[in-house]
């Protein structure tokens, strides 16, 4: 069985892989997914803070990238690309969720946790009862603060700090200028800083 | 030109360089402040880093699984649409509409030929002659006839006899 770091390794370049896909090869389809679906599920779990929507958010982003992969023309890496994509399903999925008023998102992701405390977040050193817990109260306040930013504010600040992604890339996958990326940044960045200035101060 | 807030983050991301940084910085009006919120959008990063990276997706090799039978479904579901699609062919338009114009045209001409034709045909005479010889003896008069003129219209009837010697008491015209 392939895993990621052993695709990481293989010689298969992503151009080939997406040569192959073009011409209807669904194994070489799948060994993109297996790259790739890890980030792309941490991305959207980080956008929308519900394991169940981000999974089902990233199998149809996954399913859109198969259907429009003829339209791939290899001009940007296959993670932009696939990214734009991603940002496309899930900023389209929390506009209707706010426009349905669906508040409820803080609420799942508080049950979640509650469900499966030692998820794999937690460090693979035992950490003690109380620094769980800690670790468990950081993370809400941070998912309560993102939860506070437009989902465009949301997409910009994570692929930046979570992804480490350039302003261009950042651009590409939202398809909007490098100006508006940096500009969605400084404010993202000012209204977190508001709000979790005691978490990073004493943490 | 870019605007005070594209050049703040690319201070705070260290993407200013040269001439550009120090411009910058000196239009700073506390540089001290602008430093310490330098520091505290960092250690921001540092904290999302931390706490929000490599998020597990579990099952992954379900969710592959799921993946490929939802595009081998959805595959499977789109080609009867493409077969529907593609073979339309054009032969219903042109050649169709020549031969079912040519088959009206011939029609038509066949039905007006035969109305043409149908008023063209003699009017029936109004005048109707009937030669009823059946009813005369020809032993006592061989050289007997008798005919019946009718005109219809005029409600007219003529019983022409010729070369009769008798006449029968119950003979009746018909």
């Amino acid at each position: 069985m392939q895993t990621e770091a052993t695709l990481a390794q293989s010689d298969v370049s992503e151009l080939d892989l997406v040569k192959r896909c073009q011409s209807g090869d669904t194994e070489a389809f799948d060994e993109l997914v297996i790259r790739y679906r890890t980030r792309v599920f941490g991305m959207i779990y980080n956008m929308v803070h519900s394991e169940q929507d981000a999974w089902d958010l990233a199998q149809e982003s996954f399913l859109k990238a198969w259907k429009s992969i003829g339209r791939f023309r290899g001009q940007s890496s296959f993670y932009t690309w696939i990214y734009r994509i991603v940002m496309n399903v899930t900023i389209d999925w929390l506009r209707k969720k706010k426009i349905k008023g669906g508040d409820a998102e803080f609420d799942d992701a508080i049950q979640l946790r509650e469900i499966d405390p030692a998820s794999k977040t937690v460090p693979k050193t035992e950490a003690l009862p109380h620094q769980a817990m800690e670790r468990d109260e950081i993370r809400a306040r941070i998912e309560k603060a993102i939860d506070q930013l437009s989902p465009e504010h949301r997409a910009v600040i994570l692929m930046k700090e979570m992804d480490d992604m350039q302003y261009h890339e950042i651009a590409e996958a939202l398809g909007c200028s490098i100006g508006t990326v940096m500009s969605r940044l400084f404010y993202a960045r000012k209204k977190l800083q508001s709000l979790l200035r005691d978490v990073y101060e004493n943490v | 030109m870019k605007t005070f807030e594209e050049k703040w983050t690319a201070w705070l991301d260290d993407q200013l360089s040269g001439r550009e940084l120090s411009e910058f910085e000196a239009s700073l009006p506390d540089k001290a402040a602008a430093h310490a919120e330098k520091a505290e959008a960092k250690k921001l990063g540092e904290l999302l880093k931390r706490e929000l990276s490599a998020h597990p997706l579990k099952n992954e090799e379900f969710f592959s699984h799921q993946l490929r039978e939802t595009i081998v479904r959805e595959t499977v579901e789109e080609r009867p649409e493409r077969v529907g699609r593609t073979p339309r062919s054009t032969w219903w338009t042109i050649p169709r509409l020549v031969s079912a114009g040519t088959a009206s045209l011939a029609v038509f001409a066949i039905c007006a030929v035969f109305v043409m034709h149908q008023e063209r045909a003699p009017e029936e005479s109004q005048y109707l002659t009937q030669i009823l010889n059946a009813r005369v003896d020809p032993s006592v008069s061989p050289n007997g006839t008798v005919s019946i003129f009718e005109v219809k219209q005029e409600r007219v009837t003529v019983l022409w006899t010729e070369g009769l010697q008798t006449l029968p008491a119950d003979y009746a015209a018909k």
